[in-house]
């Protein structure tokens, strides 16, 4: 019981701090500067702000926070393989479905970016391929799941699969890194380090999804985990 | 012992190996349904280019293309192979012998490798004499060939464990295809990168050619041994 409290308050203090985060990126962070303008003579009158940097505040930590949990599907994948346990199914399933809300949120928010940055609302780009690449993978281990109907088949071809994807999500990250596309040019900004307010705000936006996914997980292995007691319990009255 | 035991293992890997290829040289189902897929790829080719105009080099995506029917017939191979293991009880019996797991994946891997290495030997003419007649070729003769055989130990070893479980679903071929194609964008991305640099040339051509390649390598290995270690899971359940 009293975890339950822990992770209900974990779910509103994240909140609170993804919320804090936005508030911060608009109210009190400075804007990141962009190209130069200049005037007629090519002298440097001053940086352009860019505005939809302020996105970087909620993309980055959900974009992080979905790989996180990404490692959890492939982690209790592991475990289940090494026990048989059907509550490690559950868990890495559950894990995949919290993935599957974030990576969705990172490539919205992505293409949101794309689309105000770069005037195209989508590009192959290394990160947003990466994470389109990711969504299919996470949509994969649903369908894979859904076409099988032995309870102990299923749960080990999900974990397999959910560990093989985990692996591969890297892999294709650098691979599309290092593999000229001549379709797109690669544009990458260098990242020019942030300011103690840029960073507080990330921070907080960060640690704040973070606690969201996990109490998330949390409040959903516990919905689980009595559905399956209750189907249990049923089975034992039955027979 | 040991030497024993690997020389018992070699033996099962030859037998299971051979049952595959005899298999193919009496049926000929895998060629020739792998070969005219792959001819129907062509077809399809020529549509989709149709209206491309006379200024359009299809030497620029060649190796996209070529990469494309391989993806789509190795696929259709891979289901196949493991189909008729599963329709004629032939993989249980295979489980129930005393054989270990790691050489049935070997041998069922290098098997799918062996005829889709055949299925693309047979279609590169084939494309090149469709679509490729006035391009000339610009890499060295070795580059093509060992950016094929690199490409497809990855797709022929991830895709026999995937093959292995889309088997025992229900949608069988489709969930085959959804496992298959976002697993392997990474290796596809650079095997037609390396390709590409073999068959058009020109500045840094070369040193595309070997980052494709060894970004394969590392594909191959990373993945084909998180296959290898899984496998046996798979096969059991």
């Amino acid at each position: 019981m009293n975890r339950h409290i822990v992770v209900l308050s974990l779910l509103v203090l994240g909140g609170v701090m993804t919320t804090t985060a936005f508030i911060m990126a608009f109210f009190f962070t400075p804007p990141v500067l962009g190209p130069a303008v200049t005037n007629e003579a090519g002298r440097i009158l001053g940086y352009q702000p860019l505005f939809s940097q302020k996105i970087f505040y909620f993309h980055v930590p959900v974009a992080l926070a979905s790989f996180l949990v990404f490692f959890f599907t492939a982690y209790y994948g592991v475990r289940f393989l090494m026990t048989k346990e059907k509550q490690y199914d559950t868990r890495a399933r559950i894990a995949t479905e919290v993935t599957l809300l974030f990576v969705i949120l990172t490539m919205a928010t992505g293409i949101l970016w794309t689309r105000f940055e770069w005037g195209r609302w989508w590009v192959w780009e290394p990160r947003l391929t990466t994470y389109f690449i990711m969504t299919l993978l996470v949509i994969a281990y649903f369908v894979l799941r859904n076409s099988i109907e032995d309870e102990e088949r299923r749960a080990t071809y999900a974990a397999v699969f959910g560990i093989i994807a985990f692996i591969d999500a890297p892999i294709s990250f650098a691979i599309t890194r290092i593999i000229p596309s001549s379709v797109h040019p690669v544009v990458l900004r260098s990242g020019g380090g942030l300011t103690g307010s840029q960073l507080a705000a990330f921070l907080i936006g960060l640690f704040g999804m973070l606690m969201i996914g996990y109490a998330l997980y949390q409040t959903r292995v516990r919905e689980e985990l009595a559905h399956d007691r209750l189907e249990a319990v049923k089975a034992a009255l039955e027979g | 012992m040991a030497s024993e035991a690997r020389g018992l293992g070699v033996r099962q890997f030859k037998a299971i190996l051979r049952k595959d290829i005899v298999m193919e040289l009496r049926t000929k189902e895998m060629i020739t349904s792998m070969g005219i897929y792959a001819l129907l790829t062509m077809v399809i080719y020529q549509v989709a280019l149709s209206q491309s105009g006379t200024a359009f080099d299809p030497r620029n995506i060649a190796a996209g293309l070529l990469w494309l029917a391989f993806v789509f017939t190795s696929m259709l191979g891979l289901n196949r192979s493991l189909v008729h293991e599963k329709d004629q009880g032939c993989l249980e019996a295979l489980l129930l012998s005393p054989v270990d797991r790691p050489v049935i994946f070997f041998s069922k891997a290098v098997g799918n490798l062996v005829f889709l290495l055949i299925v693309q030997v047979l279609t590169i003419p084939v494309f090149a004499f469709l679509f490729l007649q006035e391009g000339s070729y610009a890499g060295e003769w070795w580059m093509i060939p060992l950016a094929l055989l690199a490409g497809s130990v990855g797709i022929s070893g991830v895709g026999t464990l995937l093959a292995t479980m889309s088997v025992n679903t229900k949608g069988k071929d489709f969930v085959l295809a959804v496992l298959f194609v976002p697993l392997m964008y990474p290796l596809l991305l650079a095997a037609v990168s390396a390709t590409s640099a073999a068959v058009l040339g020109g500045d840094g051509s070369v040193q595309q050619f070997w980052t494709g390649m060894g970004m394969m390598a590392g594909f191959d290995a990373i993945m084909l041994l998180a296959s290898f270690a899984l496998y046996e899971f798979i096969v059991g359940a």
